[in-house]
C-alpha cells in the first residue's frame, strides 16, 4: 500500500483494494464516493467503501485512544513488551505449526467450566484460561489482572476500561503471526482493507466535496469518432476503459511517467488522460487522434489508413503500454517480460504451461511461457482433420486447446533422456491465469491459398470457470509417479478460477469490408453497444448471441500478495 | 460428551477448524455480508452514545440481525464440510 505524491500535483493517490470483484463492476454504487476536486481540474480519485473508516476515525485522531491502546495497556507494554503476546498468538490464536495446534487442542479450555467457549480468553498476566460467561471476569477481579486476550480474534480486553483496546504495535505483531499461520495451512494471504495514511487523511479533509453516482448515470460511456477505418481502435479502447482494474489504476492516478523529458511521447499518459475524459461525465464523442498517432509512432507495423485487425491492435497496445510503464526505449530496449511488475503485466499476463511427453521413455519436458491472450482455432483439428469435431462453444475451444496432442512422426523432438529423436505428445494448460483473460477466436484465415472469415456461431458464457483447464489438474492426474509429495500443495485450498464476461468485440462483414463493434459492461450488469460514436443500451442476450471475435473475462475474486 | 471433545480436538489439531474459519471469512466477504454488518454496526453506533459504546454492547445488538443475514448457500457449504469431516473421523473411531 503506497502513496506517492505526484510531482505534478499535490493530490492524493489512493490505492484501491477490493475484497471481491463484485464491487469492481459497481462503479456507480451508492457506497462509492467519488470526486476530490483540486483547483479547477476535476481529478477523479476513488475512495473505497472502507473510506467510511476515514470519517469515523477523525474524532479519534486527537483523542488518547487512537491506536495506542489504553493507559493500562501502555503500562503493560512498557513492562512486559511483546513476548508473551507473540507466544500466545503463535500457540493459541493463529496456530503457526502442527505442534501449536496440538497444544491449543489440549489447553484451550476454561479453567472453571472446562468448556471451549463462549469467547475463551487468556490472561496476559498469568497462565489462566477463562470463558467470557463470567469466569475470566472473575479472575481479572480477583487477581487484579486487567488484561486478557480473546482467543478467537486475538483482541486485547482491558477490564479496567471495560472494553477491547487496540494498539497498532500489537496488531502488527498479530498480522505477522497470522501470515505464518496461513502459510502453514496452505491458505492465501490475508486481505487487509485500505486505511488512509496521515497525509491521505489530511488531504481528504482538505477536499471534503464528495459526489454520488446514481444507478442510471452514464458515466464511463463515451462515443468515439471513426477517423476512417479506425473502428478497430475504438473497440479496443472501449474494452480497455471498461476493464475495472485498469480503470481504477488510472483513476487513482497511479501512473508515474517514465519519460520526464518527453511526456507527450508516453502512451500510458495518453491513456490516463483518456480515462479522465471517459469518466468526466461529458457525453460528447471523443476523437482519438493523439492515441492513434502515438500507436503509429511506437508500433510502426500498424501505421496506415487501412482497417487493421483488432486483435493485433490489442496486443500491440498492451506491448507499448508495458514498455512505457517500465520506461524501456520504445524502439527496442531491454524489456524483460519475466520480471516486470507493471500494471499491464499484473492484469493481463498469464502463464501457459507446455508439457511435452516422450512416447518412448515418458520423460516430461515442461516450459512455462507468459501470454496476454489465448488464440483459439475454430476449424477442424489440424492433426486429425476430423471434420465432425468442430468446436461450437468457447468451452469446446478451450477443451481442444488444452487437450494432449500427439505430434506426428514428421515432428519428432529430441528427447534428452533417450538422447534421440522420438515421437511425443504435447499438452498446453494454464499455469497462472491473468486477472483479465482475453480470448481471440481465430475467425480470419490467412493461408497462402485464400483469405476467408469463419463466421460460424461460437457460443460463450457470461460466467466462466477455468478450473478444468488449469495445470494442477494435469499435474495431479497424469503425473502420479512423481507428485506423491506435492499432490496437495499444488492446488490451493481456496481455489477460485471463476471469471465474468465484461467486453465482447465483434466483427461484422467480410475481410475486405468489415466493421468492428463492441459490447461493454458498465455498473454491475448494464451492457452497452459501442458502435464508434453511437452508444446504445444492450441486453445480455444480445451480447451472448453476437458472433464474438475477442472476448474479455475478468476474474471474479482477487488474491493478494 | 467425551466423543464430542475428541472430535473437536481433532478439528483443531488437523488445522481444519482454522481452514473452515478462513473459508467462512472469504465467503462472507464475497457475498457482501461483511459490508452489510459493517453498516449495521455504523447505524448502531450512530444511534447510541459514541463515548460509552463498548464492543459487548455492539455485539449484543448487532449479532442477532447479522446471524439472520448469513446466506443459506454459505451455511450449506460449511455444514457440508463439517459433516464430511465428522463422517470420516467417526468412522475411524469405530474401526
Amino acid at each position: 500500500m503506497q502513496t506517492k505524491p505526484n510531482e505534478r500535483s499535490a493530490s492524493v493517490f489512493v490505492q484501491l483494494r477490493f475484497a471481491d470483484c463484485s464491487s469492481l463492476f459497481t462503479l456507480p454504487h451508492s457506497h462509492y464516493r467519488r470526486g476530490v476536486e483540486r483547483n479547477t481540474q476535476l481529478r477523479i480519485v476513488y475512495t473505497t467503501p472502507y473510506s467510511v473508516g476515514v470519517a469515523a476515525r477523525q474524532p479519534l485522531l486527537d483523542s488518547e485512544m487512537a491506536d495506542d491502546g489504553c493507559v493500562h495497556l501502555k503500562e503493560y507494554k512498557s513492562v512486559k513488551g511483546f513476548r508473551t503476546y507473540r507466544l500466545i498468538h503463535a500457540y493459541f490464536v493463529s496456530c503457526t505449526s502442527a505442534e501449536a495446534r496440538r497444544r491449543k487442542a489440549d489447553s484451550c479450555i476454561c479453567s472453571i467450566c472446562n468448556k471451549r467457549g463462549p469467547r475463551l480468553h487468556i490472561c496476559l498476566h498469568c497462565i489462566y484460561f477463562g470463558c467470557y460467561s463470567g469466569h475470566i471476569q472473575e479472575h481479572a477481579r480477583r487477581k487484579q489482572h486487567l488484561l486478557a486476550l480473546d482467543i478467537s480474534h486475538g483482541r486485547i480486553m482491558c477490564f479496567a476500561c471495560e472494553d477491547y483496546v487496540y494498539d497498532s504495535d500489537y496488531e502488527n505483531q498479530a498480522c505477522e503471526i497470522k501470515e505464518i499461520s496461513n502459510r502453514n495451512l496452505g491458505l492465501p494471504h490475508q486481505y487487509k482493507s485500505w486505511e488512509p495514511s496521515l497525509i491521505e487523511q489530511e488531504l481528504l479533509l482538505e477536499h471534503p466535496r464528495r459526489k454520488r453516482i446514481t444507478h442510471d448515470s452514464t458515466i464511463g460511456l463515451r462515443g468515439l469518432i471513426n477517423l476512417g477505418n479506425t473502428c478497430f481502435m475504438n473497440c479496443i479502447v472501449q474494452a480497455l476503459t471498461h476493464t475495472p482494474l485498469l480503470r481504477d489504476y488510472f483513476l487513482s492516478d497511479r501512473h508515474v511517467c517514465q519519460f520526464s523529458d518527453r511526456p507527450d511521447h508516453c502512451l500510458v499518459c495518453e491513456v490516463a488522460r483518456l480515462f479522465q475524459e471517459f469518466y468526466s461525465g461529458s457525453q460528447e464523442a471523443l476523437t482519438l487522434n493523439r492515441l492513434l498517432h502515438l500507436i503509429w509512432t511506437h508500433a510502426r507495423h500498424l501505421a496506415g489508413y487501412e482497417q487493421q485487425d483488432a486483435h493485433e491492435f490489442f496486443i500491440a497496445t498492451l506491448d507499448v503500454l508495458h514498455r512505457h510503464c517500465t520506461g524501456a526505449n520504445a524502439n527496442g530496449g531491454d524489456s524483460n517480460s519475466h520480471q516486470c511488475n507493471c500494471i499491464i503485466d499484473q492484469i493481463f499476463t498469464g502463464g501457459l504451461q507446455s508439457d511435452v511427453v516422450c512416447t518412448s521413455c515418458s520423460g516430461v519436458s515442461t516450459t512455462i511461457d507468459p501470454f496476454w491472450d489465448i488464440s483459439l482455432d475454430l476449424g477442424t483439428t489440424p492433426a486429425t482433420g476430423d471434420t465432425s469435431k468442430v468446436p461450437k462453444s468457447l468451452l469446446d475451444c478451450l477443451e481442444r486447446f488444452t487437450r494432449p496432442e500427439h505430434l506426428g512422426s514428421s515432428a519428432k523432438i529430441k528427447c534428452s533422456s533417450c538422447q534421440s529423436y522420438q515421437e511425443s505428445t504435447k499438452q498446453l494448460t494454464m499455469k497462472k491465469l491473468p486477472v483479465v483473460a482475453s480470448f481471440h477466436l481465430k475467425r480470419f484465415e490467412h493461408s497462402s491459398r485464400f483469405h476467408k472469415k469463419i463466421s460460424s456461431f461460437i457460443s460463450f458464457p457470461e460466467h466462466l470457470d477455468m478450473t478444468p483447464f488449469m495445470s494442477h489438474r494435469r499435474n495431479n492426474n497424469n503425473n502420479n509417479s512423481d507428485s506423491a509429495a506435492s499432490s496437495g500443495a499444488d492446488e490451493p485450498y481456496i481455489n477460485d478460477n471463476r471469471y465474468s464476461l465484461f467486453a465482447v468485440i465483434n466483427h461484422v462483414g467480410t475481410l475486405e469490408a468489415g466493421h468492428y463493434t463492441a459490447y461493454i459492461r458498465q455498473h454491475r450488469d448494464n451492457w452497452f453497444k459501442c458502435d464508434d460514436h453511437i452508444i446504445t443500451k444492450a441486453n445480455i442476450k444480445d451480447v451472448l448471441n453476437s458472433e464474438g471475435y475477442l472476448l474479455f473475462y475478468h476474474k471474479q475474486f482477487l488474491e493478494y500478495e | 460428551m467425551k466423543e464430542e471433545d475428541v472430535l473437536t480436538a481433532k478439528m483443531i489439531e488437523s488445522g481444519e477448524l482454522n481452514r473452515w474459519k478462513e473459508l467462512l471469512r472469504l465467503r462472507l466477504t464475497e457475498c457482501g455480508w461483511r459490508d452489510q454488518v459493517r453498516l449495521l454496526c455504523r447505524d448502531a453506533i450512530k444511534q447510541g452514545n459514541l463515548e460509552e459504546m463498548t464492543v459487548d454492547q455492539l455485539n449484543n445488538e448487532v449479532t442477532p440481525k447479522a446471524r439472520q443475514l448469513v446466506p443459506d448457500a454459505v451455511k450449506i457449504e460449511l455444514l457440508t464440510k463439517i459433516k464430511t469431516f465428522l463422517q470420516e473421523n467417526t468412522l475411524q473411531e469405530s474401526q
